[in-house]
């Protein structure tokens, strides 16, 4: 069981990929990172099909997405895109219980099993006291734990995040981090599209980072972060330290 | 939810029994209720049958069917879009299958009343699949995708008042009213040339209606939860102009009821479609019967046309939906 990319090929007009080859594994918390426009996001959606290939193959749990019932993936991987869409008048209980869609029929009849993982990624995400309240009047961090909720009771072994702390202040961006953690400490692999090195340091195990559409270097953060990756990646220099705190690599511009 | 829109569901029906009896007895010649009864069960006692068999009756229950499909129809197109401002209307379905029931009337003068159905499905499909191939080819935001709607209404608009001012002759006097949007003189050959097709395609919608509620997370989220979105949103589409230009082909471009109803049913048992459907269905099945049975009522001999009681009626009452309402729609 493991994510593996072989040879991609996609993106849009004007911009894709370089041919990527990747093996993510199981079990990891995998961060990409990389400077605005290369390729980060392009990447996550190609793995989570929201995007053709044009050619490669992404192979999940040894199976070819493509020869796939969409269906069929959607039990394996779980998505959140970067901008989620808050539908009209819907509650957080209902948005979590799209999540369930993947293990219902085309009707979306709920069965105890649903009701029951409904239930628990509200626990999860601490949102069970607000569960009727509708998504739309949730404050930036909660909304992104209802989203986050809904890709946990998709009950998938994979998580595909792109920025979930885009637009969150600090507090909800590493509450919702811790989460995406703890989720990864109970055994599901995470790959998640982060901005902040530093955020990226103190959480991934493993670290893919793009340049240009094509990954620039990868491994554990401790030998992937230094001075020569982000001045031939970000083109700027900067010192690498330790944070005191997390003793974790944190990067100053100079 | 369930308590409230059984509540919601009940009070609805029970309102659009209410509002058929009326229509039934409402207009030039009132007639009783127990003449209405006794009519419609064979019941001994005194009857008006003319008036009801051949006149009301078809006509109340094409406003219901016909109600009822143009606010499913809104539904969807609003889901679709992902637009609290869509409608078939909005998006130049209404219109395009208007152009081509006119364009066929003008062509073949003669031609049988059960052709005009599929001649308005023709003009509305070709408009929805111009721009959905749009779409297809390039992909835009569902923002876009409702201006291209517009443009492409307007512009089959402008061949409707086109036709009509170059051929304002005694015979076209009749199109226009029906442009307006209205029941006027329809009677069971209109309602039997639509009604099997907009009961069996409202069935499929309220069917699918999970779909919908997938398809309105985005087109990412919904093919990450599993869903075959061009496939879905296709078939999801095709549904929506089939009930608007179906519709259109027998009571005329009623364009406000598709706009209003989901939001009214919206706001009544939220955003869930399984519920929000059935009660946007009701709720325009409501809206046409009232403004039909009003528009005869206000003027008698001379018929208000339902689209123009709907729009004066209905808009008011959407400003302060509008109004009222908070951050919700604003995706």
């Amino acid at each position: 069981m493991s994510i593996v990319l072989k040879n991609i090929n996609a993106g849009y007009k004007g911009f894709r990929l370089k041919e990527i080859s990747l093996k993510i594994e199981t079990g990891s918390f995998t961060a990409l990172i990389g400077p605005n426009g290369c390729g980060k996001s392009t990447l996550l959606k190609t793995i989570a099909r929201i995007l053709p290939t044009a050619g490669g193959a992404v192979e999940i749990a040894g199976k070819n997405i493509k020869s796939e019932r969409t269906k069929a993936v959607a039990r394996k991987v779980a998505v959140l895109p970067q901008h989620p869409v808050v539908p009209p008048g819907i509650s957080v209980q209902q948005l979590v219980g799209y999540g369930r869609a993947p293990h219902q029929n085309l009707l979306g009849f709920k069965t105890a099993k649903d009701h029951e993982m409904i239930e628990h990624a509200l626990k999860t995400v601490s949102l069970i006291d607000l569960r009727h309240k509708l998504v739309a009047e949730l404050s930036g961090g909660q909304r992104q734990r209802a989203f986050v909720a809904m890709s946990i009771a998709q009950d998938t072994p994979y998580l595909l995040f792109d920025e979930p702390t885009s637009f969150l202040d600090i507090r909800y961006q590493y509450e919702v981090l811790d989460l995406l953690r703890d989720l990864n400490n109970k055994g599901r692999t995470c790959v998640v599209v982060l901005h902040d090195i530093a955020q990226a340091a103190r959480y991934a195990t493993d670290l893919v980072v793009m340049k240009d559409g094509a990954i620039h270097s990868r491994g554990t953060p401790k030998t992937v972060i230094t001075p020569q990756t982000v001045e031939q990646v970000y083109e700027i220099k900067a010192r690498v330290y330790q944070d005191p705190v997390s003793n974790t690599a944190v990067v100053s511009p100079l | 939810m369930s308590l409230r829109f059984g509540i919601t569901l009940t009070a609805l029906t029970l309102l659009c029994i209410l509002a058929s009896v009326w229509s039934i007895s409402a207009g030039a010649v009132q007639i009783s209720t127990a003449e209405i009864i006794n009519t419609l069960f064979n019941l001994d006692g005194p009857k008006q049958e003319y008036i009801i068999n051949r006149s009301r009756l078809p006509r109340t229950l094409l406003a219901l069917v016909t109600g009822g499909a143009l606010a499913l129809s809104g539904a969807i197109i609003q889901a679709l879009l992902r637009n609290p401002l869509a409608s078939p209307k909005i998006i130049g379905i209404n219109s395009g299958a208007a152009l081509a029931v006119l364009l066929g009337t003008l062509f073949f003068p003669d031609i049988a009343l059960r052709w005009l159905p599929v001649i308005a499905a023709i003009g509305a499909i070709a408009v929805a699949v111009f721009i959905f191939a749009l779409a297809e080819l390039r992909p835009i935001s569902p923002a876009r995708l409702a201006l291209v709607g517009i443009a492409v209404g307007f512009t089959c608009d402008a061949g409707v008042d086109y036709i009509l001012v170059t051929a304002s002759t005694y015979e076209f006097s009749a199109p226009l009213v029906w442009l307006t949007g209205s029941l006027w003189a329809r009677g069971w050959s209109h309602l039997n040339a639509v009604w099997p097709a907009l009961i069996a395609l409202s069935a499929l919608c309220l069917l699918l209606s999970f779909r919908l509620d997938l398809i309105r997370l985005g087109a990412a989220q919904a093919t990450g939860l599993g869903m075959n979105v061009r496939l879905e949103r296709l078939i999801l589409l095709g549904l929506a102009t089939l009930l608007a230009a179906l519709s259109v082909s027998v009571v005329g471009v009623l364009g406000f009821v598709g706009l209003m109803s989901p939001h009214i049913a919206r706001k009544l048992v939220g955003g869930v479609h399984r519920g929000m459907l059935p009660v946007a269905m009701l709720t325009g099945m409501l809206l046409v019967v009232l403004a039909d049975a009003t528009g005869r009522v206000i003027l008698p001999p001379i018929e208000v046309s339902a689209g123009i009681l709907t729009a004066i009626f209905g808009a008011p009452f959407f400003i302060f939906i509008l109004l009222t309402s908070r951050s919700e729609d604003e995706t």
